[in-house]
């Protein structure tokens, strides 16, 4: 094998600070970088409800104020009964979630167990304490494991809460005035979808930086239902979009 | 000196049609305002089916590219296949994020058509965060511009060259508002017949 | 959102006749906004030794979950419980060793059967002192006084207890950053006392 090709694969695949300098350089005079990352200001919400855990998102992704998606998924997979809803610098909610969804099932596959929702947890805020908070990824983690319901958020310090419902990304302020008002112990699942849609509907109609539609997945004992645009705020009846 | 995403200028964009697809980009490369060439095209062929477009500063246009060519002729190699679109989406989607800190200026586009012939276009920012929409993916200097004339123009199901005409005709409508992309452009037509290479006939100015 | 979570707290901790209580208010805030209105200050670091935190969440969970590792790796060599001193002097290492790093403000408090009922004050910055009372926070401020003038090293429990309620009552009454409920831990030196972790309103 070539050396240039051996030492292309061998370069270990982990996050790299080879061009930091340059870019320091180059940005000396050119003030806000980060205005040209993808950003989801968001509206998440969890909340456990009696047979399980459900989690809703809105789909707009923005760069600056630009509308760069208007209907992305901020649901992430990280298994079958674990589901991630994500806020923040795309790139880091996008990539930290997958690292720790297929960290998460070679564990299972080696202790022959299902996953847990503690052990993502502790994954997710492990990688985020370790970055000091230059990872923009703020989180809400939910799921139902052999343990039982569990929900979740991790801030992007690598602080965590644990609540029976919870709201994050520059919605939460509009959606959590829902769940304040409205959530008790015990919801049914009609209601439990019910009230999530309204919290999220509120971070849509008052939050700029949350938009389009709303997406909801309800994770209970004996299975996940996803669900992609349950309520489609944003938009006029009749346009595709 | 200034934003290196706006230094050297360029604008790219591809649009989904019905079995077809089509990337197109302008040919300026300039310093500010200063053009020092017109024959610098953003749109690689990485293979008979997929087709990269980047925008952003040169330096990183060309890296970048040449990272990636290496890894899809591996790939090639290894596999003896030709590496998927939306497999390539996600390698050049991991290969932007392993510089999270310290990223390439520079955004791709990526369009591709499926071996069932269905279309495939993706689109991302410098550190790699995917956006897989159904209609079209804009990046560069001018993206503004041209998603504005998109979102008016851009219809369902059209056929090639209705495809082509209506992006040739967005991309030329907001490249000619944006003083740092223009100088002429080049098309690439995919469909499962082949593909087909245009020059844009635009502005020179 | 992009401000890091804080304990803008009250916490303090007591020695009374026969043990000790640690007690801290409930709310967790990032800038202005309540991120959590009934957050846990209190960790356990061992059966009877635990300790109240202030300042980012995520530095003091971190400090509370390594010293808790190391402090039961300790416990198992040596084949008994650890001493609070063993605890405190643990979490100070870390404070000093990471203190351009962290913020962190934190009381380590316990009994052990060498030395009984102990309280440590760790500051931000890596030191640690032994005090019959401690206080910290952002809402200590307003109750200096009143501990200075309230604090009686021969409390029995219940009076003990009522203190430390009163105290953070008067912390979370004026200061903006604590609120919600009151949590306390009580950790008897007697063997045969069970550690009680409860909480209380506020009695103003």
């Amino acid at each position: 094998m070539y050396t240039l090709e051996k030492k292309l694969l061998e370069e270990p695949k982990k996050t790299s600070f080879t061009y930091s300098e340059r870019n320091a350089h180059l940005l000396a005079s050119s003030k806000d970088l980060k205005k040209t990352f993808l950003k989801t200001g968001t509206t998440i919400v969890g909340m456990i409800f009696k047979d399980g855990v459900v989690l809703a998102a809105d789909t707009r992704s923005t760069v600056d104020k630009i509308v760069a998606d208007k209907n992305c998924e901020k649901l992430h997979f990280i298994s079958e009964n674990i589901y991630c809803a994500g806020a923040g610098v795309a790139a880091d909610t996008e990539h930290i979630t997958e690292m720790v969804s297929s960290r998460l099932s070679l564990h299972s596959l080696r202790s022959g167990e299902h996953p847990r929702v503690v052990s993502a947890m502790t994954m997710l805020k492990d990688h985020l304490f370790k970055h000091m908070g230059y990872l923009t990824a703020a989180l809400i983690l939910g799921g139902v494991d052999a343990t039982g319901p569990h929900l979740y958020s991790v801030w992007p310090h690598g602080s965590v809460d644990c609540l029976p419902y919870l709201t994050m990304g520059s919605g939460s302020v509009a959606a959590m005035s829902f769940l304040e008002a409205r959530y008790e112990d015990g919801l049914e699942e009609e209601a439990a979808i019910g009230l999530i849609g309204d919290a999220i509907e509120a971070g849509i109609l008052n939050d700029l930086g949350s938009g389009s539609n709303v997406d909801i997945v309800v994770i209970k004992k004996d299975g996940t239902r996803m669900m992609r645009n349950v309520r489609k705020t944003g938009t006029i009846s009749g346009d595709d979009e | 000196m200034s934003n290196p995403f706006t230094l050297n200028g360029g604008t790219v964009l591809s649009m989904k049609g019905k079995n077809c697809v089509v990337i197109l980009c302008d040919t300026r490369l300039g310093s500010q305002y200063e053009t020092v060439s017109t024959s610098f095209p953003k749109i690689f062929k990485m293979n008979p089916r997929v087709f990269f477009g980047l925008a952003g500063l040169a330096s990183d246009v060309i890296t970048l590219h040449h990272k990636l060519r290496f890894h899809v002729n591996l790939f090639q190699l290894k596999q003896e296949r030709s590496m998927p679109p939306h497999v390539f989406s996600k390698l050049v989607s991991t290969t932007l994020y392993e510089k999270r800190f310290g990223s390439f200026f520079a955004q791709p586009i990526i369009a591709g058509l499926h071996d069932d012939g269905s279309p495939f276009i993706s689109s991302m920012d410098s550190i790699g965060a995917t956006t897989e929409p159904e209609d079209f993916v804009v990046a560069g200097t001018g993206a503004d511009y041209v998603t504005g004339a998109c979102e008016k123009y851009w219809e369902k199901d059209m056929e090639p060259r209705q495809l082509l005409k209506v992006a040739d005709k967005c991309l030329q409508a907001g490249v000619n508002r944006d003083a740092f992309s223009g100088w002429g452009g080049v098309a690439y037509l995919i469909t499962p017949e082949g593909v087909e290479k245009f020059d844009l006939k635009m502005r020179q100015d | 959102m992009a401000e890091p979570v804080k304990l803008g707290t009250t916490i303090m901790s007591v020695k009374y006749a026969g043990g000790v209580i640690l007690g801290a208010d409930t709310r967790t805030s990032a800038g202005s906004y309540v991120a959590n209105r009934v957050s846990y200050k209190i960790s356990k670091l061992s059966d009877r030794i635990y300790c109240c935190r202030s300042g980012s969440a995520a530095d003091t969970r971190f400090l509370a979950d390594v010293t808790k590792t190391n402090l039961s790796m300790h416990s198992s060599i040596i084949e008994e419980p650890p001493l609070v001193r063993t605890a405190a002097r643990l979490m100070r290492h870390y404070t000093y060793a990471y203190r351009e790093h962290l913020s962190a403000g934190l009381i380590v408090a316990g009994v052990d059967e060498i030395e009984g009922p102990k309280v440590f004050q760790l500051p931000s910055g890596g030191s640690a002192i032994e005090i019959p009372v401690a206080i910290g926070g952002s809402g200590s401020t307003f109750i200096t006084a009143f501990v200075d003038a309230n604090y009686r090293p021969d409390m029995n429990k219940a009076e003990a207890l009522q203190f430390v309620i009163r105290a953070i009552s008067h912390a979370m009454d004026r200061d903006g950053s604590s609120g919600g409920i009151i949590r306390t831990v009580v950790i008897p030196e007697s063997e045969d006392e069970e550690v009680a972790e409860e909480w209380h309103k506020t009695v103003l």
